[in-house]
């Protein structure tokens, strides 16, 4: 076996090289997080935003989009009456009547965002029991709740939506009352205001929907039963995680686009690798063939080769993860409906650091293979 | 030590073969410091080349220390480099990275010899050649003349019994060279070693005990007047 430090030395025989090595892996490896990252964050906010145990009542034909549905304002009170297995707290059912509509938010400066509002009454709590408030209160009428990362759904400063800052949703002058946590659900990146400013504001007499919490996640069946049976109402009932679940495979091709995207760049990345390991593998030709004739197999210095690339994207893959760590670790991306946060988890790092190891293995084999095959008479006198 | 047995050797070139050797034998006994001359071209290292393992011959029957060298596989030969022959190159072929240290250690480095068995004999074979206190130099840091030293104390460390030299003097100056053939010398006289020395300079040739000619592949009558035993 060749010495790690012969290795390690060679990578450091031409500077610039191995500038664009370690920097050409550091790039592939960050894509690769990146992507893995957003994707994974977005996966991640769309399939904890639906409880299993919530059931959407909507219109028919609404399935895809809440927004769009429109149901009457009294079916809140019929669900309540006619679905059974409705959780009760305090005698009261969770059922939530809701309006959810995209518009805009100003705030005092006049910085402008556009994002999911949804109109509710403080049964919303017993519904979404993932809401907590932070700060300040329920809104009131004339008044909204922010999610903690609306201010980056709205792409406006966190300081214009403290408690009592005034903002303006379309024209009408609102009051913030407060600021709630859903952890890792889209709603994080809602304004939530009262049902009544709702209907308002969206010029609207009926109702986006009804959720209801159940007992029992088994307990949809009556749900649905109920849905169908009455005709009238023209319901579909719908599970809130199948709900967002078909939210995120709708953004399915948006990830598959980035996956494409970054493993182009990889393949691009790994063959323009082996032009510059082609490069400094073939400037050794000779010394490579005087290994051999000391002694040392093909397969030895083979290995060591491999460990020169390998170390070289390691490095890159270092780089990559410390850029991930201060760049993306932590950051909140506004998407259509809300925002999620990247985090860099364990395996999104694992992702990474498995990228690094096949660029190092990958970028090195073939020229490897290409500058120990001339037989070693004609390799000496090069 | 070594016997040549009507060995041939040709290589492809594109359509048409070349044949740099042709049915040539050779007897070299062990301890013999030999010496090939030769015109360009004429096939002094192809020969080198077969007598060291680095090659293989078309045909023909190369015993060296008691082995048929002439059949065995890659495999087979890269393992019997590194226990039976020290190379010597017109151009040294040091690894530039490594120290001269470590460069002496490499053909340790496949053996299964301690840190310190290592550590001793590098030492030893640096101080053969006279360059104890250069052994934490690159060879970039060393003259031409000191290069080849080191060079020498690599093909001498791993005590193989056959010593292989291509024009080792041939980039030298006079004096440098003169150090180079008398430690050869020395080597054969004191340790027994067989040595291969392929040289254009005929007082080069004058430090081995025997001078042989190759002309187009084949070996001519030595030249007595040549012969210093
Ligand atoms: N690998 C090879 N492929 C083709 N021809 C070769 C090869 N090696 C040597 N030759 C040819 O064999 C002849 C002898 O070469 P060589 O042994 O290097 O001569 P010398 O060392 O005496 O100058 C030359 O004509 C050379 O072109
Ligand atoms: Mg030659």
């Amino acid at each position: 076996m060749l010495p790690l430090t012969y290795a390690l030395r060679n990578l450091f025989r031409d500077k610039p090289r191995l500038a664009q090595t370690v920097g050409g892996s550091a790039l592939v490896v960050l894509l690769v997080i990146a992507a893995t990252a957003l994707n994974g964050g977005m996966k991640q906010v769309l399939s904890a935003s639906g409880s299993e145990k919530n059931i959407i009542l909507l219109g028919a034909g609404s399935e895809e989009s809440i927004q769009r549905s429109e149901v009457s304002p009294l079916l809140g009170g019929i669900a309540e009456a006619g679905v059974r297995g409705v959780s009760k707290t305090l005698g009261r059912p969770a059922a939530s009547v809701e309006i959810h509509y995209m518009t805009y938010l100003t705030d005092k400066e006049g910085r402008k965002g556009q994002g999911l509002f949804r109109g509710v009454t403080p049964r919303a709590l017993l519904v979404h029991p993932e809401v907590r408030l932070l700060e300040g209160a329920f809104p009131r009428s004339g008044e909204v709740m922010v999610g903690r990362l609306a201010w980056r759904k709205l792409g406006i400063p966190e300081a214009s939506l403290k408690p009592g800052a005034s903002v303006t949703i379309d024209r009408s002058p609102m009051i913030v009352s407060g600021v709630f946590a859903a952890p890792g659900t889209v709603m994080e990146s809602e304004v939530w205001a009262a049902l009544g400013d709702l209907h308002m504001l969206a010029q609207r007499q009926t109702v986006s929907c009804v959720v209801l919490r159940m007992d029992d996640a088994a307990n949809f069946p009556d749900a649905d039963l109920f849905a169908q049976q009455r005709l009238d109402l023209e319901l579909t009932a719908l599970r809130e995680s199948d709900y967002y679940a078909a939210l995120s495979s709708f953004f399915k091709p948006l990830r598959v686009m980035t996956w494409i995207t970054a493993g182009l760049i990889a393949a691009g990345a790994v063959f323009g690798g082996f032009n510059t390991l082609y490069a400094a593998f073939a400037s050794r030709i000779r010394e490579l063939a005087t290994l051999q004739a000391i002694g040392y197999g093909r397969g030895a210095i083979f290995l060591s080769l491999v460990q020169e690339s390998l170390i070289a994207c390691l490095a890159g893959t270092l780089v990559a993860s410390a850029v991930a760590l201060f760049l993306l670790d932590g950051r909140t991306i506004p998407f259509s409906i809300g925002a999620f946060t990247v985090s860099v988890t364990p395996q999104v790092a694992l992702a990474g650091l498995v990228t690094g190891i096949l660029l190092g293995i990958l970028g090195a084999v073939p020229p490897a293979i290409r500058c120990l095959r001339p037989p070693l008479p004609k390799a000496l006198r090069s | 030590m070594i016997s040549c047995k009507s060995i041939s050797k040709s290589y492809r070139k594109g359509a048409n073969t070349v044949t740099p050797l042709e049915n040539l034998n050779l007897e070299v006994p062990r301890g013999e410091f030999l010496a090939l001359m030769g015109p360009s071209g004429s096939g002094k290292t192809t020969l080198l080349n077969l007598i060291s393992g680095i090659d293989t011959p078309s045909s023909g029957t190369l015993v060296i220390d008691g082995q048929n060298i002439a059949d065995f596989s890659r495999k087979q030969l890269t393992k019997w480099r590194s226990q039976k022959v020290g190379y010597i190159f017109q151009l040294y072929h040091l690894i530039p990275v490594l120290t001269a240290f470590e460069n002496v250690e490499l053909p340790l480095l496949i053996t299964s010899l301690s840190r310190a068995e290592r550590r001793a004999k590098v030492e030893e074979a640096l101080d053969l050649v006279g360059l104890m206190d250069r052994s934490h130099h690159t060879p970039a840091e060393l003259s031409g003349g000191q290069e080849q030293r080191v060079a020498i104390a690599r093909a001498l460390v791993a005590d193989p019994p056959l010593l292989v030299a291509d024009e080792p003097t041939g980039d030298l100056d006079r004096e440098s060279a003169n150090g180079i053939l008398a430690l050869l010398q020395s080597f054969a006289r004191e340790n027994g070693k067989t040595i291969v020395m392929v040289t254009h300079d005929a007082r080069a040739a004058a430090a081995a005990h025997r001078t042989l000619h190759l002309e187009k592949g084949v070996l001519l009558s030595e030249d007595p007047n040549l012969t210093s035993l």
